[in-house]
């Protein structure tokens, strides 16, 4: 800078209209160049400040106190002094950021692999692995623990990140930042800490952001118990978070769906840019299980939307706030097009003995494998009990409960919770615009009581009798 | 001009007309500078392809409609997880966390602790203007003693505690490598500010580690005084609360590095420890002379009884055989001391409820288990308890098998009463045949494949299972 001479260097310049007199820069002039204007820029409402610059010696402090980017600058010196479109006058840019292309997921064929002896958070850790998941934020808490302590063993190997977080809180917004770089991440929790998730979720869904949340359903409310409850049904289906939000809701019931679907969740979130909730009872999490390994493990491309930290990627924007109203209702639009989609395209269910069934038990996660047991011995006493079993508990998998319900004599709900399933169906039935229901009964228990396969058979056969 | 920033900010009322090229923010407001002096050090050190800038809740909300690199933004006090979300992503990146002091010194107190405290090569810029600019002039965390605020409105006063230094909470955490807490007032802060910013960013691209830089600004708005008048009041009244200067300035090498994941399926089946082999068979079928479709067996004990570990064990053998199988614990609320007991089926094709309500097998380690347990056995079933802690079991159905081994006794005499649990399942195998013992032994050995030291205590342990079987059998016969 010393060899820099006085009249080689850069005098200010400036727009009026984008100066907005807060006459920062007339205190930083040690020649006293700039004053405080008199008259009123019509475009703006404020009084520019004005320069006189014959004593200027260009040494640049009131670029730096001038706090607006296309304020004070640096009168450019190849281009002629006339009040220019500020696009042309202060030259082109040095890079412009090129259009992404998604580079995309590749999937890698597995050798024949001998079925694993698993337990249900296991099998799902194993999954996310198998999906191409190498990122994990979680905060410990029972009885989702498992998971998370067989990631934080095996990611590391597999040069993958484990990360504790601070809170729930933390963890969802380092999954915002990891699923808005367009990796794929997840993490195991249970329901208070799925509450604490939900504003993130909110956000996630708003900034369209993948990943995959796994809760671990516990007895509640409040700190409740770590029983098996199915009590977060109503979070997941209905309130994830503020605002207009959904996600689809996946309800493992083996350890072998464990895997299954949380690589079907990792498929979801990306295909569809929206968090993935995966939902169990603390029974199935603690559950060992023979699980069946798929053929193929998925390695992960990259996305065009990611906001990764490359040339790439640097046009991209992850954000959820609108001021605009018809910006705001417009992506409302766009998330409720996306909501259609989900339902039209991603309900699963699972039939059990439904073809001939003359009562239909409605069940998900453990309390539906209570069910199968119950069916067993309820078919072998010669009452025809079917299982329709949701698997996607958002969107409910009305189309295929449909046929089901015609030949009904009744639906029996099987619930760890206050209804929570049965709200869902009933809304779902409702909107599909279901004018006769068969009748629908129900066993629930809560706080972690689970209801027996011995309750379910004295429930129907007694309802059969009648 | 840094080519940082836009060159019409399109984000901002859709770049329409003065917008396009003004900031949002007040007049005299200090975000414009500091947005400047990032946009200047991201040009100075040829990063702006690399750097992922998080915008935070507050009137910094929009820092994205003017910086043109990637941008994420983050929920209210939340910006350091989202930041740490990027750097793990992609290492690489330069990631850059701005947020206020509501954001970071109050909803996101614990957020910018755990950030921080990692230590990871990333920048973050604190502006602390003592008010809540966004929200319309409240009480911020940095508000100063008998600043009025439009929710302190006779100035803030003990009851509304004292207002937070943050650069030296963090300076004294081990995690950054250099703090530094600067303003804007005059020229000479002006350039320190700059400069400081440049640092905290240049650590981060030199990979040495982790950079904060508080920044005491004015909102002439909200202080209700000319933009003169606020850099005054900054330097008369914050700087005598948030002293300036450096905090913390160390030394470091480069260090931050992380590997490529993995994606290879080799390095997955390994790391997941799945196997092409099967399992050898011992077994001549289904232990149907038990059930015909579907076993079930309940373990039950105190915690540290090992019920679980044989329940397992049981488990692991029956799909070894080729079968399908479930274990369910049930711990009391505590891991040791409390009841434990679990349930295991196992079935020719698929167990269908996981649950053994009503077992065809118990296994009591101690009475309150039989006592509780005993009576839903299945009539023709089998009961083994401890008879070392049971010396007087309840009458059950007569058509169950009752087999008292004292399991306690035979573990202590062994050396090690651990493996009471291992006693147990010796004589369940004896006393059930459900699979060869070879069967369970393999699975054993396979289970404790890495600790081989207890291994021959183990197969003891199981071998004396199932000769006190025989023992109490031929007892009770004679």
């Amino acid at each position: 800078m010393a060899s820099t001479k006085t009249k080689d260097r850069p005098k200010p310049f400036l727009f009026p209209e984008f100066c907005k007199a807060c006459g920062r820069c007339i205190s930083s002039c040690p020649k006293h160049c700039i004053a405080m204007g008199t008259e009123i820029n019509p475009a703006t409402g404020y009084t520019p400040v004005v320069l006189d610059l014959e004593v200027c010696n260009g040494c640049g402090l009131c670029l730096s106190a001038c706090p607006e980017p296309y304020g004070l600058m640096a009168t450019p010196t190849e281009v002629d002094f006339e009040p220019l479109d500020p696009e042309m006058l202060f030259g082109a840019r040095k890079t412009a950021a090129p259009t992404p292309v998604t580079i995309p997921d590749e999937r890698v064929p597995l050798p024949e692999l001998e079925p694993m002896i698993l337990k249900g958070n296991h099998a799902s850790a194993v999954g996310a692995l198998l999906a191409g998941c190498r990122h994990f934020f979680g905060y410990p808490i029972t009885p989702s623990t498992e998971g998370a302590e067989l990631l934080a063993r095996l990611l590391p190997q597999l040069d993958g990140v484990f990360l504790q977080a601070v809170s729930e809180v933390a963890t969802v917004n380092m999954m915002y930042g990891c699923g808005g770089a367009g990796r794929r991440c997840m993490t195991f929790t249970s329901s208070p800490g799925f509450s604490l998730m939900l504003e993130g979720i909110s956000y996630m869904i708003g900034a369209e952001i993948p990943g995959v949340f796994f809760n671990v359903m516990r007895g509640g409310p409040g700190l409740g118990n770590i029983g098996p409850e199915q009590g977060d049904i109503k979070l997941a289906c209905r309130g994830l978070g503020h605002g207009n939000t959904h996600a689809p809701v996946l309800a493992p019931s083996t350890p072998q769906e464990m895997l299954d679907l949380t690589m079907v969740a990792f498929d979801l979130a990306f295909e569809y840019r929206n968090p993935v909730v995966l939902v169990s009872d603390g029974f199935l999490g603690q559950m060992t299980g023979r699980v069946r390994l798929p053929s193929y493990m998925v390695k992960p491309g990259l996305p065009d939307w990611a906001v990764y930290g490359d040339e790439m990627h640097r046009g991209n924007l992850h954000t959820s706030i609108l001021l605009i109203e018809p910006d705001l209702e417009a992506h409302n639009v766009h998330l409720n097009e996306k909501y259609d989609r989900l339902t039209q395209n991603e309900q699963r269910a699972e039939l059990f003995r439904c073809d001939d069934a003359d009562w239909v038990i409605v069940a998900c996660n453990t309390p539906a494998r209570m069910a199968e047991g119950a069916i067993q011995v309820l078919r072998d006493r010669g009452i025809k009990v079917g299982l329709f079993r949701p698997i996607t508990l958002w969107p409910f998998p009305i189309d295929a409960l449909l046929p089901v319900i015609e030949r009904a004599s009744g639906l029996i709900m099987v619930e760890a919770g206050a209804g929570q399933l049965e709200d869902e169906l009933r809304l779902a039935a409702s909107h599909a615009g279901i004018a006769a229901m068969p009748p629908i009964d129900r066993l629930r228990h809560f706080g972690g009581v689970l209801p027996q396969q011995h309750e379910i058979v004295e429930k129907i056969t007694a309802l059969a009798g009648e | 001009m840094s080519s940082v920033f836009y060159e019409r900010f399109e984000r901002h009322a859709h770049g329409e007309g003065l917008k396009g090229h003004s900031t949002h923010y007040c007049p005299g407001c200090g975000h414009g500078l500091i947005h400047k002096y990032l946009g200047e050090a991201i040009d100075e050190l040829g990063v702006q392809d690399r750097t992922v800038a998080i915008s935070p809740v507050g009137c910094a909300v929009f820092m994205y409609y003017y910086l043109d690199v990637g941008n994420s933004q983050a929920a209210h006090g939340r910006a350091p997880a989202v930041a740490v979300g990027h750097k793990m992503a992609n290492p690489e990146a330069i990631v850059v966390s701005y947020q206020g002091d509501g954001d970071l010194a109050a909803i996101g107190l614990a957020e910018i602790i755990q950030a921080t405290q990692l230590g990871l090569p990333m920048t973050f810029i604190f502006v602390n203007n003592a008010i809540y600019g966004m929200t319309g002039g409240q009480l911020a965390p940095t508000t100063l003693m008998e600043q009025r605020t439009t929710t302190s409105p006779t100035g803030r006063n003990r009851l509304m505690g004292e207002p937070i230094k943050m650069a030296e909470t963090i300076g004294q955490l081990d995690g950054p490598v250099y703090v530094e807490r600067c303003a804007l007032f005059d020229n000479k802060q002006r350039t320190r500010a700059k400069k400081a910013i440049k640092k905290a960013l240049q650590l981060q691209v030199e990979k040495r580690g982790l950079a904060f830089v508080e920044i005491l600004s004015e909102c002439p708005t909200h202080l209700k005084l000319t933009p003169n008048e606020a850099e005054q009041w900054v330097k008369e009244n914050m700087v005598p609360v948030f002293p300036l200067g450096v905090k913390k300035d160390e030394e470091t090498e480069p260090w931050f590095e992380m590997s490529k994941p993995k994606f290879d399926a080799e390095s997955v089946v390994e790391v997941i420890g799945s196997s092409s082999e099967p399992a050898h068979r011992f077994g001549k079928g289904f232990p149907s002379h038990i059930k015909e479709k579907d076993v079930s067996i309940k373990f039950a004990g105190a915690g540290g009884d090992g019920a679980q570990t044989i329940a397992l064990l049981t488990t692991r053998t029956a799909i070894n055989e080729g079968f399908d199988s479930t274990h369910i614990p049930s711990y009391g609320p505590e891991s040791r001391g409390g009841t434990s007991y679990a349930d295991v089926h196992i079935a020719t094709q698929e167990v269908l409820s996981p649950a053994s309500p009503e077992p065809h097998i118990l296994v009591a380690f101690n009475p309150p288990s039989l006592e509780k347990f005993g009576p839903d056995v299945q009539p023709g079933g089998i009961v083994i308890y401890d008879s070392s802690v049971i010396p007087n079991p309840p009458e059950l159905d007569p058509s169950i098998k009752m087999v008292g081994v004292p399991c306690a006794q035979i573990a202590s005499d062994l050396g090690k009463v651990m493996v009471k649990n291992v006693v147990a399942l010796g004589a369940m195998q004896a006393a059930t045949e459900l699979f060869p013992k070879e069967s369970f032994l393999s699975t054993m050995r396979e289970a404790l494949k890495d600790q081989c030291a207890l291994l021959a205590l183990n197969e003891q342990a199981f071998e004396w299972g199932g000769k006190a079987y025989e023992e109490a059998t031929n007892g009770a016969g004679a």
